[in-house]
């Protein structure tokens, strides 16, 4: 469980930090009015709202990494697993990324977050089902490793 | 409890050590999958790139052929002209049967008058074209009209607009290409009457015109007669046309192959490396794992498990774990060259396709035995000797053979050997007689031990 927590921080990094970097705002391209004044391109929203999803995964992480009992290593495995879904959803459908297929963001910033989502998405079941074998109260193996 | 759900709790009894044969399992399998796809993905994507051009020969101007290969191949645009006189003469060419030229334009980067930078533009012109027109017919039933166009699978009309802007001028997309992986699936084919009044158009729309030269082509595809040999067609042209380089259809984008295999050859030796590391590693996280299991699988030995059945054990082990690790390291794999293709085409510098489905599921149980093999591999030596070790030694800590030697005299004159089993600091022993262990400690009067000598070079050993 140790292992899970470490990999939720590690991608609360990516999911959190990345798309700062590959959003079109940040290469200096954003959308130009009649008036001369720019907005910020959807994949700049996108990054701004990575961070919520990140935040709490860090969260999420540094506890299951602390935890041992097994009703906490489940609801953080399902906290986890429930914000890889929403990092998903952030790039596809709740916010979205630029149109063309050829910009930055959908390059390299919406394959990051769905890739990092899924990943996180995939360890957070893993967590649900060697927390929910383990036998109730405290979660420990043979080796009493975690 | 039968020999999976064994394995099973042995692989969740040591977690870290689990996770690190699993994490190389991972490698293994996402590594050898990766070179797979993106080899074979390439090789595909080459032969359907050269399938849609659909000529035995092209003759471009002389020094265009990699500016030309590169702009068919990944899509970067390029501006080359030889005399539209060229196409008669190739035309006239012995065992010719049909030649059609093709303009390559490009438009404007960054321009209001253009809905997509620097796209790549093949004109053709329908009257002579033996490429895109049988395909037109099969797929539209018919020739495009003037201001209609086809594009790559990844050319599309922006959300909210009906059609195009090429220079100032509309134009309707009317159907796509299949996927090729190459630069054609982000390129326009339009008609030479579409191109000629793109340009007129541009002239008074655009924030620079369209320069068509006159009588000017950027390549001739060339058809030659069934039956006879592309390669002296070719040679024939390059003979008697000067300034013109004619590229035989099997040998387009050489380059790209060189470079391809340049990649495959680094990317099997550093698979190669992986494997040799993680057969190493492998054996050693068993071989430590072995040592530290001793006492419980002299304790399974001692209930009555087979030798057979600790080996299997200990196998089974690593098989469950180089398939949760290989199923793992395929699935990301596959997700992430799905997600990430589009990056790799431009990173790499050659194109790329998803293989087919049998292809693919071939790759991915290549992939998956790959790793199996491997661990498996790793697992053996080690499971084999712990398997092998007599069960009072195993039980002993830290063990190893005995430096001195004694013998137990039994009933008919028969002796047996005994074994140091321990570690010779502690100086245990081991002595078996039929049907039960018995274990002496070095250093103890022996001798009370009846029918027994012992021939330890430093003490003697006794019952404990």
């Amino acid at each position: 469980m140790k292992a899970i927590g470490i990999i939720f921080v590690l991608l609360a990094l990516v999911i959190g930090v990345m798309p700062q970097f590959m959003n079109c705002s940040a290469q200096g391209r954003a959308i130009e009015l009649p008036g001369g004044r720019t907005i910020p391109m959807k994949c700049h929203w996108t990054a701004m709202a990575a961070p919520a999803v990140a935040v709490p995964l860090l969260i999420v992480g540094g506890l299951m990494f602390f935890s041992r009992r097994r009703e906490t290593l489940l609801a953080l495995s399902l906290l986890g697993a429930v914000l890889g879904i929403f990092a998903v959803l952030l790039p596809t459908y709740l916010i979205g990324v630029c149109a063309s297929d050829e910009m930055l963001c959908n390059i390299e910033m919406k394959p990051t977050m769905i890739f990092s989502g899924v990943v996180t998405l995939g360890a957070g079941l893993v967590g649900l089902a060697l927390a929910g074998k383990s036998r109730p109260g405290l979660f420990t193996d043979a080796a009493g490793s975690d | 409890m039968n020999l999976i759900r064994l394995a099973l709790r042995n692989i969740a009894g040591n977690s870290f050590r689990s996770f690190v044969v699993l994490l190389c399992a991972l490698l293994i399998s996402g590594m050898a999958l990766t070179t797979g796809m993106i080899v074979s993905g390439a090789d595909n994507s080459l032969r359907l790139a050269m399938d849609r051009l659909g000529a035995d020969i092209i003759v471009v101007p002389e020094g265009a052929a990699d500016r030309i290969e590169s702009a068919l191949l990944l899509g970067h645009p390029t501006q080359s002209w030889m005399p539209a006189s060229v196409v008669d003469r190739v035309a006239a060419a012995m065992d010719v049967q049909a030649v059609s030229p093709q303009l390559y334009l490009a438009t404007l980067s960054n321009a209001s008058c253009c809905t997509v930078s620097d796209m790549f533009l093949i004109v053709f012109d329908p009257r002579t074209d033996f490429a895109v027109t049988p395909w037109l017919e099969k797929t539209i039933g018919g020739e495009l009209r003037l201001g209609e166009v086809i594009g790559g699978t990844d050319v599309f009309v922006p959300a909210g607009e009906e059609k195009i802007k090429l220079y100032g001028y509309l134009v309707a997309l009317k159907a796509k290409i299949e996927p090729t992986g190459t630069g054609l699936d982000r390129s326009l084919f339009l008609t030479l009457e579409t191109a000629r009044e793109m340009a007129r158009v541009s002239r008074t729309k655009a924030e620079k015109p369209l320069e068509i030269p006159q009588d000017s082509v950027s390549a001739v595809m060339v058809k030659v007669r069934p039956g006879c040999n592309p390669r002296a067609v070719a040679l024939n042209i390059s003979v008697h046309i000067k300034g013109v380089t004619p590229i035989l259809s099997p040998d387009m984008f050489q380059s790209q192959r060189k470079e391809l295999a340049g990649l495959r050859n680094g990317v099997v030796m550093a698979l190669m490396l992986i494997l040799v590391f993680s057969v190493l590693l492998i054996g050693l996280i068993f071989s430590m794992a072995a040592n530290e299991r001793r006492r419980e699988l002299g304790v399974l030995r001692a209930l009555g498990a087979t030798r057979s059945f600790v080996f299997r054990v200990l196998l089974s082990e690593a098989g469950l774990l180089a398939l949760y690790g290989g199923v793992a390291g395929t699935a990301l794999t596959i997700l992430a060259v799905m997600l990430f293709r589009k990056l790799i085409i431009p990173t790499l510098g050659i194109p790329f396709l998803v293989p087919a489905l049998p292809m693919l599921v071939a790759l991915i149980l290549g992939g998956l035995a790959c790793s199996l093999l491997t661990v498996m591999l790793a697992a053996m030596l080690p499971a084999y000797r712990i398997s092998h070790k007599d069960p009072s030694i195993a039980m002993r800590e830290q063990g190893h053979d005995c430096p001195g030697k004694c013998h137990q005299s039994l009933p008919g004159g028969q002796e047996e050997s005994c074994r140091r089993s321990a570690a010779s600091q502690s100086g245990d022993c081991a002595w078996r007689v039929p049907g039960n262990y018995r274990l002496f400690r070095l250093g103890e009067d022996h001798a009370a031990e009846p029918g027994c000598r012992a021939y330890p070079p430093h003490s003697r050993p006794r019952v404990i």
